[in-house]
């Protein structure tokens, strides 16, 4: 999948880029993903077009988190629609990630 | 067409239901099947329902009423139609609509398919609280599983009961409303993960988890006289996607689909009662799957209004109907610690005011366990949770009893076992505030036998709610001549205040009244010998004496004892010559489990027997026998008001309340009855004198089990009769054609350790059932006990069940009701335009 990515005061946002994030694609976003998080140390994950996701789908957003907090990065998240926001509710990731309403809020963050 | 006479309600009734042929069916009405006009007209009912419920939420929303939420994997509902129009006081407008268009009412009611969520008792006191939440305008909601496939429909072949599936859903049913933007996502499965979040706290995550999707469906539900519909949520259970497409791509289209079937079977298929249910993965998801939906969608409400969860327990009371919905203790700790970052002490003591437990059994077989290796697999974070729950549970215990090892196993979640176990009944009294029996003896008995380590513990949780059934389906929709004659002579107060029935008792000794009352009887009985000759081509005499048992067939409700009884008479005519006092007719109904090999013998037995006697003219004049098959809601309407004798003769001690004796009584049937469940009230408040009470009571039975000292043996040696009875099922008289078919019996009845001490109350019983005989031959007493038995039986309202409940457990009061809802609402109709006109239609 055809990730793009911004440079925001030197913070890379990036989207994700479908609807579903599930089984089927999981491992499609996490090498496609992969070059991003080798390049960049702050990232900003916008899930503002995501729909669902499930847990293959939560585990790869973990991976990249790891791998960021591993070089002593971190992982901002953005624009979590109210379903997406109740299922990292459910499962406690709501407590792993940092995440925001907004881009902007996310990027802000990485300033303080 | 219109005709003259039409009421400003046929009018517009009539209009809506062509409306609906024509726009929701697209045909005309000349064009429909009994099926489409059935939809056409429940449509148009619906409508005003829906009217109604909005109105009803928007009086709830304003008031910020604290909301009652009744959790049950059974409901029990039954034909809808009849019911909802009566409770919106539009039946005769709907009847009048309907024969303008050339269509009779009573056949489209008829047509309707029982909605058979349920198996007995516990689904049809569900469904029967549902409709008094309603009437008495209190914000209390039904909360269950949309079953594809209700209880199997029964049918009977050479004696033997076969299951038929009920696909009631085939057809979609015109009365549940989707509501498929309020689906909700469960998962399920997968592991935790030890981790620690931001802020260095442990954080253990579920990983891998699957996920199930719940659509839910409401079924509304109006209260008498229309000023508050309610509704029953019931949750569909849907895979996650049509199905995987990633597998499917990859080529393994099978597995795809298998995955969504998977998902899907959870809302599939009703479990039958007393099926082997430990250790079924299906029947655990099940109960989640139900406790997930509601508990999420109980959050998504309080949450439109609400912010803080402090407030939670002054704004929300869910009952657990006994212990299928019981892991809401651990869903709702979940919620609390998990998502809604509240700290575990407030969360719990939240819980705890929160939740409610009614259990309904006190057999030991049936109180749920589930291995603690399934339940982790399956709820990998509910068991760290119940783990949690249990390890501070027991740290109170050992303040409590210090030293007491024993007792804090005994009061443990976790059984301690191999394989471990998690068990359910505990868990539920743990995590609530109130625990209830369902009869003043049952909950005795919770108290001292069930529980009572948890008693010494907490006397103040337990407390008794006597059952009760809503008189709008059992007097008022099922027993039209019986409910007009009642109001003929009280007034109709007694639809929503069933101690009106009271006023009756002035009546019982009145010639005119009784003769009315004999009338009413005769008329129900000759409509039920006509359902029976339609049902198994069997003639009966509607002048016998109708002896009815009617509910599911379990060894403790001792159908086999009323068999004894059936025999005892047989060949006591054949080869004594002994007339019985009056001719008698035996009916019975109910099913079996499928997988319970007793009670399908039993069901053989009865036809065994009744092959014998009905075809031996000797004996038919005086005794027939018949079973009619599917028992269901809509039948036991049609058998009730026909019951002369009510046959509540369960072992006592077993039967937590019972509700047909309940309804049965209401409907003028006299009881023969142990000292067991609801019977115990129901003596009390009819009277020793109008009832039939034989047979060892409930200590009694304990004694000879604990003490091992029944003695079969002695008693059968005793009493020629009972010899007679129980050697007749080692001989071949009731298989000719399967030689020792019933030999089991007679091995059974003699054994000492038979639970359900047959022999012992059998000749009680013969005698009890003597005194039955020489009483019905005095029509005029008979009709004085009848009548008593109806004007005494007003506890037994589930009005006054829900009223306690609310009063005492869930800390609503009745709410102030507002003027009717809807047009047509509150218009006073009780059944029939003309109340004298039913007793001469027979």
């Amino acid at each position: 999948m055809e990730i793009s990515v911004n440079n925001v005061d030197g913070v890379a946002v990036a989207a994700v880029p479908v609807d579903e994030l599930d089984a089927s694609n999981a491992s499609e976003f996490k090498r496609d993903i992969t070059p991003v998080l080798q390049a960049n140390t702050k990232l900003v994950l916008d899930l503002g077009r995501l729909r669902f996701v499930d847990s293959s789908g939560l585990g790869a957003m973990l991976s990249c988190l790891r791998q960021l907090s591993a070089k002593s990065g971190d992982l901002k998240l953005c624009g979590m629609s109210k379903q997406v926001r109740a299922l990292f509710e459910l499962v406690r990731m709501h407590r792993i990630f940092d995440i925001y309403a907004t881009q902007e809020e996310a990027v802000r963050a990485f300033r303080h | 067409m219109t005709t003259l006479s039409s009421t400003p309600d046929t009018v517009a009734l009539q209009e809506s239901i062509e409306r609906h042929a024509r726009y929701s069916l697209g045909k005309t009405w000349s064009g429909l099947s009994v099926r489409d006009r059935f939809n056409a007209v429940a449509l148009a009912v619906r409508d005003r329902m829906v009217d109604g419920m909005l109105a009803t939420e928007d009086r709830f929303k304003r008031s910020d009423s604290k909301r009652v939420y009744y959790l049950s994997i059974e409901y029990l509902i039954g034909q809808s139609l009849g019911n909802n129009l009566l409770n919106l006081g539009i039946r005769e407008a709907c009847r009048e609509a309907l024969s303008n268009l050339g269509t009779d009412l009573d056949d489209l009611e008829e047509s309707e398919p029982d909605a058979a969520l349920g198996n007995g008792g516990l689904g049809r006191l569900a469904a029967c609280f549902l409709d008094s939440l309603a009437t008495l305008g209190m914000p209390g909601y039904g909360y269950g599983i949309n079953y594809e496939y209700g209880l199997f429909k029964q049918e009977i072949d050479d004696g033997y009961q076969r299951e038929k599936p009920d696909n009631w859903l085939a057809q979609s049913t015109p009365w549940e409303i989707p509501r498929p933007d309020e689906a909700c996502l469960i998962p399920v499965y997968g592991r935790i993960e030890d981790s620690v979040d931001r802020r260095g706290l442990y954080n253990p995550m579920w990983m891998d988890w699957k996920i199930l999707i719940g659509i839910p469906y409401d079924m509304l539900i109006p209260g008498y006289g229309g000023h508050t519909v309610n509704y029953l949520r019931l949750y569909s259970a849907r895979s996650s996607h049509d199905f995987d497409m990633g597998i499917f791509n990859d080529g393994d289209y099978f597995k795809a689909v298998e995955q969504k079937i998977a998902s899907e079977t959870i809302s599939k298929v009703l479990y039958p009662s007393d099926a082997v249910v430990a250790g079924q993965e299906l029947r655990l998801l099940q109960e989640y799957f139900l406790v997930a939906c509601t508990l999420r969608d109980i959050i998504r409400r309080f949450e439109l209004d609400h912010t803080s969860y402090a407030d939670f327990s002054a704004k929300v009371a869910i009952q657990m109907n006994d212990t299928h919905p019981a892991l809401s203790v651990a869903e709702l700790m979940r919620i609390l610690v998990d998502e809604k970052d509240v700290e575990w002490e407030a969360a719990w003591q939240t819980t705890q005011a929160t939740l409610a437990f009614t259990n309904h059994t006190l057999m030991p077989e049936a109180l749920e366990k589930w291995p603690a290796e399934l339940l982790g697999r399956v709820l990998p974070r509910h068991l760290q949770i119940i783990y949690e729950i249990n390890r501070r549970f027991l740290d109170q215990v050992r303040i409590s009893f210090p030293g007491d090892a024993e007792r804090a196993q005994r009061l443990s979640i976790i059984e301690e076992s191999a394989p471990k176990q998690v068990r359910m009944a505990n868990l539920a009294i743990v995590g609530s505030h109130s625990i209830n029996g369902v009869s003043a003896i049952h909950s005795e008995l919770v108290k001292t036998v069930l529980a009572p380590d948890f008693f010494k513990l907490w006397p103040g949780r337990f407390n008794q709610k006597t059952n009760g059934v809503t008189q709008r389906r059992w007097l008022l929709k099922a027993n039209p001549p019986l409910a007009n004659l009642i109001t003929s002579a009280v007034g109709d107060d007694w639809i929503t205040d069933l101690n009106r029935l009271r006023e009756l008792e002035k009546y019982a000794t009145d010639a005119g009244f009784q003769a009315a009352f004999q009338k009413v009887k005769q008329f129900n009985k000759e409509k039920l010998a006509s359902v029976i000759e339609d049902a198994i081509y069997l003639k009966v005499d509607p002048n016998s004496l109708f002896d009815v048992q009617v509910k599911r067939i379990h060894a403790y409700k001792r159908q086999l004892l009323n068999v004894m009884h059936i025999v005892d008479q047989y060949l006591s005519l054949i080869e004594d010559g002994h007339q019985p006092a009056v001719p008698r007719t035996y009916i019975f109904s109910g099913k079996a489990a499928p997988g319970y090999w007793l009670a399908k013998q039993i069901i053989k037995l009865v036809h065994n027997v009744a092959r014998v006697v009905n075809n031996d003219s000797k004996a038919n004049p005086w005794i027939k026998v018949a079973f009619i098959p599917d028992y269901r809601v809509s039948l036991a309407e049609k058998i009730i008001p026909a019951a002369d004798l009510s046959e509540q003769i369960s072992t006592a001690g077993t039967e937590a309340s019972g509700t047909g004796n309940m309804k049965l009584a209401l409907n003028g049937a006299v009881t023969i009855g142990t000292l067991d469940g609801a019977n115990i009230e129901i003596l009390e408040e009819v009277g020793a004198e109008n009832m039939f009470i034989f047979g060892l009571q409930p200590s009694e039975v304990q004694t000879l089990r604990q003490q091992k000292t029944y003695r079969p043996r002695d008693h059968y040696a005793r009493s020629p009769r009972s010899k007679r009875v129980v050697d007749s099922f080692s001989s071949n008289l009731f298989s000719p054609h399967e030689p020792d078919l019933f030999k089991w019996i007679f091995t059974s009845l003699l054994d000492p350790n038979d639970e359900h001490v047959h022999v012992a109350d059998f000749v009680p019983y013969i005698e009890a059932q003597r005194q039955v005989a020489d009483t019905f031959g005095d029509r005029a007493q008979w009709s004085r006990m009848a009548i008593l038995n109806i004007a005494r039986v007003g506890k037994f309202s589930s009005d006054r069940a829900v009223t306690e409940y609310a009063r005492e457990i869930w800390g609503v009061r009745d709410a102030s009701l507002p003027s009717p809802v809807g047009a047509f609402a509150g218009s006073g109709e009780t059944g029939q335009s003309n109340p004298s006109a039913v007793l001469t239609r027979a």
